[in-house]
């Protein structure tokens, strides 16, 4: 299956020098069967128009830098194939909700930070300090939140996610997945601290179970599974305060 | 050095983009629905407490033939309402462990046991409401 064939590839361009808006240009591009719309992107760059700009590096779903979306569906287009949409003209966008810097790449700033409100990072107890010495784990305390740690930060959830749309402040999908991904480590002590984060409004009650973040995943994450859960979790931190002394948590 | 410029897209007809979101809005939609039953069911109370005039005024409107109508469409409305909240409760509680099942249930199977209590205590209610009828 080597037999070439033609297919149009739209994509969105914006210089932030020279344009006011972005517009769409269009590419005819040949490809073969096994494809990818990244590779198309490619052959666009190294043959048709130098100055297209889009992010990838390591070409096969693991790096998750290629996220953009293809005809309105937030992907990774390393691994999404030219080949399923032939002979429909397809359109690839930079990824949803987050602001254009260039063409198809993003602004992330606003996401890592987020990222960084979490502590996503193992936080031990000090009076439990293991030394040297391996911290061992049952086979089921890893699949606590093995899933979880799956998330390659490609940002595909927050492009499907309404509601950081509409407001930017929602700490989003892949974040609160990451903070339940360390609070759920049976080698972490830090969920005190991550918990002002899953409390605000900007929290896990940003979320209103749209869903679509867990079915646009490409390592099936789960985040909505992991957001749903904290809302339990803050409405008994929220009620067990009262219980507890004062000024202690 | 300055940030670099942006541009940043709206949100203009966002629930045009994906089928999936107006799935979204038609669930929280009927939850609208649920809401203006329960004022309806609440002025009867309130209908109750002024006095039998008012209650049977009440009850006049209850069983017009418009209202009749309205109770399918309010019906179908609870009723889609219920199975898709049943459909994403189990992403809402925390794995459930047991010896038997250490890993907790499967969403299926939360999904199936919650289906059968909203039935279970639909019909318990739905047989006490005719005997009340009586
Ligand atoms: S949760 Fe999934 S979609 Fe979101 S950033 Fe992580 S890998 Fe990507
Ligand atoms: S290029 Fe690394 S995920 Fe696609």
């Amino acid at each position: 299956m080597t037999q070439t064939r033609t297919i149009i590839i739209e994509c969105l361009r914006f210089h932030p020098e020279t344009d006011e808006a972005p517009y769409y240009q269009s590419y005819e591009v040949p490809f073969t069967a096994e494809m990818s719309v990244l590779e198309g992107l490619q052959y666009i760059k190294d043959h048709l128009d130098g100055t297209l700009t889009f992010r990838w590096s390591c070409r096969m779903a693991i790096c998750g830098s290629c996220g953009c979306m293809v005809n309105n569906e937030p992907v990774l287009s390393c691994q999404t194939f030219l080949r399923d949409y032939h002979p429909s003209r397809i359109r690839v966008e930079p990824l949803a909700h987050f602001p254009i810097l260039r063409d198809l790449t993003i602004d992330q700033t606003d996401f890592l930070a987020k990222l960084e409100s979490v502590h996503p990072y193992l936080i031990p107890s000090a009076d439990d300090d293991p030394g040297d010495q391996p911290r061992n784990q049952t086979p089921d305390q890893i699949q606590d939140y093995l899933g979880y740690a799956q998330c390659i930060n490609c940002l595909l959830c927050y492009a499907a996610c309404p509601q950081y749309g509409l407001n930017e402040a929602f700490t989003g999908p892949a974040a609160l997945a990451l903070l339940h991904r360390y609070n759920a480590d049976s080698r972490d002590a830090g969920k005190a601290q991550r918990m002002d984060v899953i409390n605000a409004e900007e929290g896990v009650w940003g979320c209103t179970l749209v869903g679509e973040c867990s079915e646009v995943c490409p390592k099936h994450v789960d985040p909505a599974r992991a957001i749903n859960q904290n809302k339990i979790v803050s409405t008994q931190d929220y009620f067990l305060r009262f219980l507890k002394p004062r000024g202690r948590r | 050095m300055n940030p670099p410029r942006t541009y940043t897209r709206g949100m203009q007809r966002w629930w045009l983009r994906r089928p999936s979101y107006q799935f979204y809005l038609l669930r929280e939609g009927t939850s609208v629905v649920i809401a203006l039953y329960g004022v309806f069911l609440l002025m009867g109370m309130a209908a109750l407490a002024v006095g039998p005039g008012a209650f049977e005024a009440w009850r006049a409107v209850l069983f017009s033939p418009l209202s009749w109508l309205l109770h399918l469409v309010v019906l179908a409305a609870f009723t889609f309402h219920a199975w898709t909240w049943f459909k994403v409760l189990p992403l809402t509680v925390p794995p459930f462990k047991t010896r038997r099942f250490p890993r907790g249930f499967s969403d299926a199977t939360l999904n199936r046991m919650a289906l059968w209590a909203w039935g279970v205590v639909s019909l318990v209610i739905l047989v006490a409401a005719l005997r009340g009828l009586q």
